[in-house]
């Protein structure tokens, strides 16, 4: 081929930038190396970055809820401290930091040569002027600002702000995090990050051989993050915190009243009496110990800390020696006081014995520590059973065995009954804002700012402090759910079947309508959900005096106002002569009532009718499928899907279809029966907010609000805008349209007038609970729900989740509040009081906010 | 010349179907390989450990690229280069729209620049792609020439450069822009472009540069990076903090190093972007002379191997390719090298099979593989050898 000579000159020529490389790096690396060294020498520069402060929290009206306080830290530059001079310099810095000198030398030589230790965080202007100063004297250390977080608020808005942390693998993963940053691990401060963190600055230092800084070369300053204002009212936040704790603690006398009932009932029985005597006993010594404690030290320290102090019950009382350490629930009274305790971590010494909480109140007594080979293994006695267990068992299905040392033992107890936590929303139905939100148990974000010792993690953390249940919270929402099936049937005509009394037979046809036996035993998640009543009664049951007019016979209702007879119970008979009875709430019913009535009175057997009729109806010859029509009414209200709401960890909810039955079948997740496809009693459980129905306290407000609103469902939010340092808007996170439902206008009026009825009727559920409310109280509406919760062991039945949902003012609405009690029982008596305190704090002032006081025992 | 005894013929036939490696070459591309790892694990570790993450994080990361760049030009070499060219215009035209899409909003920007593609799970640069494309374009178009060269041709060749270089001087890639005048003269004269024609390219060049100048469609930045090499040291936090540390780090070096990990200047976080750009003064740094002296050499024997399989190839495509490829790794090496040492501004090149980088790296074993492709299957017959060899 010619032309290999072109190729020859092209290999001469790179050849010759090859060679001129090697010229180069020739003088600069051999013949110059001196010169450079010199230089490098000369010009060590050194990179140190300030830290960006964090945006702040604002809440609506511009009260500070998170902001970031300024202080000095000392940190070392290792690079700049010569191995040789670490002994003096730890010396001398031990000094006037008030730390000892071997500590802060083992701190040197621990870390690498790169490193950056801070010393001090929260340096006096003295001290960093002393540095300053005595440049000389301190090689390598620097003042540098760091902003510390922080929270006035305390505990204010703890679950929606979140805290601050180390950031996980994941989070350095995202541009601009390193691993000596803080970011944001829950809430606001997580969802925001990006937002808030701002970017870091440098400051440049010119240091010389000597290694002292000679000069600041310059600094790149940082620039701050956002602030951002939130839709949360301060005022109504704490009113709303302060009234859910009060509520828990209602919610727990009254339990405790309970079990004292039930015991009482037991005759004879020299348990109850001893444990009744042995209680008052109790109460008293605990007292008396309590004054003692704090008449000893009269500084009670606030918050986690003092609630971490063990509390020693007075060794004088009969069942006392154990240890409990720290009843986890910041604020409300400890066990050994009369009152349950839903999680308890409780130290008991080689033959000494504590009371543990549960409906029947045990005492666990340590016999003995063995020693077999490597392994401790701790012989218990509950009340005269034993148990011998070591570290990270569980027994006596309520107790974890967290440490066993030589001579005592740790559990963890579960009192599966005593109520737990208490969830409450307001939300602004105009425009889907979120006027306040909290969850108790709860924290304070500051912990985490100086870091959480273990115990405090673990005591927080076993009770699920740091989550925000607002959002997290998956529970079965009861009979408040009643409004959805109520709007269904004022917009689609849907109503019961005029029924004389209740029984139906059930033929060929509707055997698939009705649930087989075990439906009422259908597990869910963290214990069985059941219909609101469904009873199994085998074939002994005695036939039905009247004869049974089949459905085919009945003429439906036709509207709203035509009268249901609500007998109380509805009897399917099926074809091998068993039947099964669903009852209402209320054994006797309620007599004759409309839609109106049934939702005020909350009465089921309507809504199971209307789901009945919706079941029979559900494909019809005109080949109309209305298999979904309750699903699809629910889902528009935006129940069964994340609200999209700025705060992290958002839970779904569900509304149980056909299809979400075979799958979770399919998949045995144990959730639902294993035997039978999805009829017509899974329906009846669903209409009323049981069986498999799962809402988050947020989605209930939000769909009430978008019911009330007539039919505008929000995007709920926390964060209204984002400004920046000078004040100035930069961003908004504007309130926005999930959908707009097609809703009568008369269904918006009639319910907004049913719902003032609940709480202002004769027949509301919720009338008890608004007595003494002052002025406004006709202005006020609401709903109730308990949710019906079984817990399968031998000592309990039922668990209930109290529900209330309330709304003011009622015929223009502007706050939706929605309050849940987990293990709360009833929304009447519950759910309904904490409401009405942030009701009557929202209308008529703080002021005229009354004690919390139990409601009537309704649905 | 003994063709037609028995012996001859038997062994020239089983010797057309050996593909017999370029050992040498071999040699050295897995020794820059494995330098590199070295390299950028001594200067990531420190300050990976420091922000408190896995310290071979971005070792691993690199190492998976080095294996699918094996992988790459394993499989290329194997592949015989005419076999591409009845795609190298889809090649090309595919090229272009990746670099119209990277200024697109699916691009997305790394300090400042619009660089990156995201495709699925796999990022990568199309301006380092659109190299490839095109020298096979180059490739194509002028193994078709004519000798001498007609005037149409080198035309046509220039607006076949033109194109991805205007597209990529809006992301802004002054660097990649410069390695394709340069890849494109190299291949043209190589090609038979007649003396005058050559003057008349790099006159069109030279006024161009100036022409964009003039027209302010360059940006500052660029004019400051490109002229402050040249200034003597006065602001050492200005534009070329970096390249100064740099020029010390390695002037520190020596003739031997400091050692591995006792780099203060790489070690320490004075030089930025240490393992991808300024990976070679992690080198100079802690191998003194001898160790950037052997890479240069060892760059110098891919080039001078890579030149050997232009001059040996059976055709003009596979040899215009070669001619390409020595072009594309020169010109990589001299201007980061030069980078580093200030004897060239600040442009972003990465050092070819050293610097950080999955797109670089693959690219570059693609493009070794072309040109050890062609060496593969260089015709045995001294006669039909071209007498360069």
């Amino acid at each position: 081929m010619t032309g290999t000579w072109r190729i020859a000159v092209v290999g001469v020529v790179l050849a010759v930038m090859l060679g001129a490389l090697g010229l180069r790096l020739w003088t600069i690396q051999v013949t110059e190396t001196d010169e450079y060294t010199a230089e490098a020498e000369r010009n060590l520069i050194r990179v140190v970055p300030t830290p960006a402060p964090r945006g702040d929290i604002l809440d609506r009206n511009g009260e500070l809820l998170a902001g970031t306080k300024a202080s000095l830290a000392a940190v070392v530059d290792m690079a700049l401290v010569d191995d040789d001079f670490q002994e003096g310099l730890a010396q001398r810095l031990s000094a006037f930091l008030n730390q000892p000198a071997s500590e802060i030398l083992e701190r040197f030589e621990n870390a690498n040569s790169g490193a950056q230790i801070i010393l001090a965080e929260d340096l006096t202007e003295r001290q960093a002027l002393i540095i300053f100063e005595h440049r000389e004297d301190f090689p390598g250390v620097a003042v540098i600002p760091q902003p510390i977080r922080d929270y006035p608020g305390g505990d204010l808005a703890a679950q929606v702000l979140g805290y601050i942390g180390k950031p996980s693998e994941a989070d350095l993963e995202r541009p601009g995090v390193k691993g000596t940053d803080v970011v944001g691990k829950a809430g606001i401060e997580r969802f925001y990050d990006d937002r808030l963190r701002g970017v870091e600055g440098v400051i440049k230092y010119q240091v010389d051989a000597g290694r002292s800084v000679l000069q600041r070369l310059g600094e790149q300053e940082s620039a701050p993050g956002d602030n951002l204002v939130l839709t949360i009212d301060s005022g109504i936040q704490a009113q709303l915190q302060d009234s859910l704790e009060a509520g828990l603690g209602l919610a727990r006398e009254l339990e405790m009243a309970e079990r004292r009932e039930a015991l009482e009932e037991e005759n004879g029985d020299i348990r109850s009496r001893l444990f009744l005597a042995r209680e008052a006993a109790q109460l008293e010594a605990t007292r008396a110990a309590l004054e003692a404690e704090a008449a000893a030290e009269n500084s009670a320290e606030e918050g986690i800390a003092a609630d971490e102090d063990s509390v020693a019950v007075d060794t004088a009382v009969e069942i006392d020696e154990g240890k409990v350490l720290g009843s986890l629930y910041p604020g409300l009274p400890i066990d050994g006081e009369g009152v349950c305790v839903p999680v308890q971590r409780v130290e008991v010494g080689v033959a000494s014995r504590t009371l543990l909480s549960g409906i029947k109140e045990r005492t666990m007594r340590l016999e003995a520590v063995v020693q077999d080979r490597s392994r401790r293994i701790a012989v218990v006695d509950i009340d005269g059973e034993r148990f011998e267990v070591e570290e990270g068992d569980s027994f006596a299905t309520t107790l974890r065995v967290i440490a066993v040392t030589d001579d005592d033992i740790v559990v963890s107890h579960t009192d599966k009954w005593c109520p737990v936590r208490a969830v409450g929303v307001v939300e602004d139905p105009n425009d889907g804002s979120i006027i306040a939100m909290a969850s108790y148990p709860s924290f304070e974000p500051a912990a985490f700012v100086s870091g959480l010792t273990q115990t405090e993690w673990e005591s927080l953390g076993t009770i699920n402090a740091f989550t925000n249940f607002a959002v997290q919270g998956q529970y079965a929402p009861a009979s408040t759910f009643k409004t959805v099936s109520y709007v269904l049937a004022m917009e689609e005509g849907v109503y019961p079947l005029d029924r004389p009394v209740g029984d139906r037979i059930l033929g060929d046809e509707h055997t698939e309508a009705a649930p087989p036996g075990e439906e009422g035993g259908a597990e869910e998640e963290g214990g069985a959900e059941e219909g609101g009543g469904a009873e199994e009664e085998g074939g002994a049951e005695e036939e039905p005096v009247q004869p049974i007019p089949s459905d085919s016979e009945l003429k439906p209702l036709t509207s709203d106002t035509d009268l249901y007879n609500c007998t109380g119970s509805l009897r399917f008979q099926f074809n091998d002569g068993s039947s099964q009875v669903y009852r209402d709430w209320k054994r006797n019913g309620h007599g004759p009532l409309d839609l109106h009535g049934a939702l005020q009175a909350s009465c089921d057997l309507y809504f199971w009718e209307i789901s009945l009729r919706i079941w029979n109806e559900r494909s019809d010859e005109t080949g109309i499928n209305n298999e979904d029509l309750w699903q699809e009414w629910a889902r528009s209200f935006g129940f069964g899907t994340e609200s999209g709401i700025d705060l992290p960890f958002e839970k779904p909810g569900l509304i149980p279809d056909r299809q979400w039955f075979r799958d979770e079948q399919r998949k045995d997740t144990g959730r639902v029966r294993s035997t039978g496809p999805w009829v017509g009693g899974d329906l009846m459980n669903a209409i009323v907010g049981q069986g498999a129905v799962l809402v988050t306290p947020l989605q209930l407000a939000n769909g009430f609000s978008a019911m009330l609103n007539g039919g505008t469902l929000w995007t709920p939010r926390v964060v209204s805008e984002m400004v920046d340092q000078g004040g100035n808007v930069v961003d908004e996170n504007p309130k926005s349209v999930i959908q707009t439902i097609d809703m009568d206008p008369a269904t918006v009026r009639t319910l907004r007038r049913d719902m003032q009825q609940v709480v202002n009727g004769p027949i509301g559920t919720s009338r008890a609970a608004f007595i003494g409310f002052g002025p406004n109280v006709s202005t006020v509406g609401g709903k109730t729900g308990t949710a019906e919760i079984i817990k399968a062991t031998e000592d309990v039945q039922e668990v209930d989740t109290a529900w209330f949902v309330g709304v003011a003012p009622v015929l223009s609405p502007d706050y939706v509040v929605t309050v849940v009690v987990e293990r709360g029982g009833s929304g009447g008596r519950v759910a309904a009081p904490v409401a009405r305190q942030v009701l009557q704090y929202i209308l008529n002032g703080e002021r005229a906010v009354t004690s919390l006081e139990a409601g009537a025992d309704t649905d | 010349m003994s063709i037609t005894t028995e012996r001859s013929q038997i062994s020239l036939l089983r010797r057309d179907r050996k593909l017999r490696p370029d050992w040498l070459l071999l040699i050295a591309y897995t020794a820059l390989s494995a330098l590199g790892l070295l390299m950028i694990y001594t200067a990531s570790a420190p300050r990976l450990e420091a922000i408190g993450v896995s310290p071979t994080r971005e070792l691993e990361q690199q190492a998976a690229f080095v294996l699918i760049g094996f992988m790459a030009f394993g499989v290329v070499s194997l592949i015989k280069v005419v076999t591409i060219r009845p795609w190298v215009s889809a090649i090309y035209l595919g090229s272009i729209v990746t670099l119209v899409l990277v200024l697109s909003p699916l691009g997305s920007s790394v300090k400042g620049a619009q660089r990156w593609m995201q495709l699925g799970p796999i990022r990568f640069q199309p301006s380092e792609i659109a190299k490839l494309a095109v020298i096979l374009a180059l490739a194509a178009l002028l193994s078709a020439a004519a000798r001498p060269m007609r005037w149409d041709r080198v035309a046509r060749a220039v607006v076949l450069v033109a194109v991805p270089s205007v597209l990529i001087f809006r992301q802004p890639d002054l660097g990649t822009m410069l390695t394709f005048g340069f890849i494109a003269g190299v291949m043209i004269f190589v090609a038979g472009a007649t003396w005058r024609q050559m003057a008349a390219l790099i006159v069109a060049g030279l006024v161009g540069t100036v022409a964009l100048f003039q027209v302010g469609a360059i940006q500052e930045y660029q004019i400051t990076r490109l002229t402050a090499f040249l200034d003597p040291v006065t602001d050492v936090l200005g534009a070329q903090y970096n390249q100064f540390q740099s020029q010390v780090a390695i002037g520190t070096g020596g003739l031997f190093g400091k050692g591995l990990f006792n780099g203060t200047q790489t070690n320490l976080r004075f030089v930025p972007e240490q393992s991808s750009d300024f990976i070679f003064t992690a080198v100079g740094e802690q191998l003194g002379f001898a160790g950037s002296f052997i890479v240069l050499v060892l760059f110098g024997i891919i080039i001078w191997r890579v030149l050997v399989s232009a001059a040996n190839a059976s055709g003009r495509f596979g040899q215009l390719i070669s001619t390409g490829v020595a072009a594309l790794l020169a010109f990589h090496v001299f201007v980061n090298v030069g980078m580093t040492v200030r004897l060239m501004p600040v442009t972003g090149l990465p050092l070819p099979f050293m610097s950080s980088g999955g797109t670089v790296f693959v690219m570059m074993s693609i493009a070794l593989g072309l040109a050890h492709s062609t060496w593969m299957r260089r015709p045995t017959l001294p006669m039909e050898r071209s007498a360069a060899s």
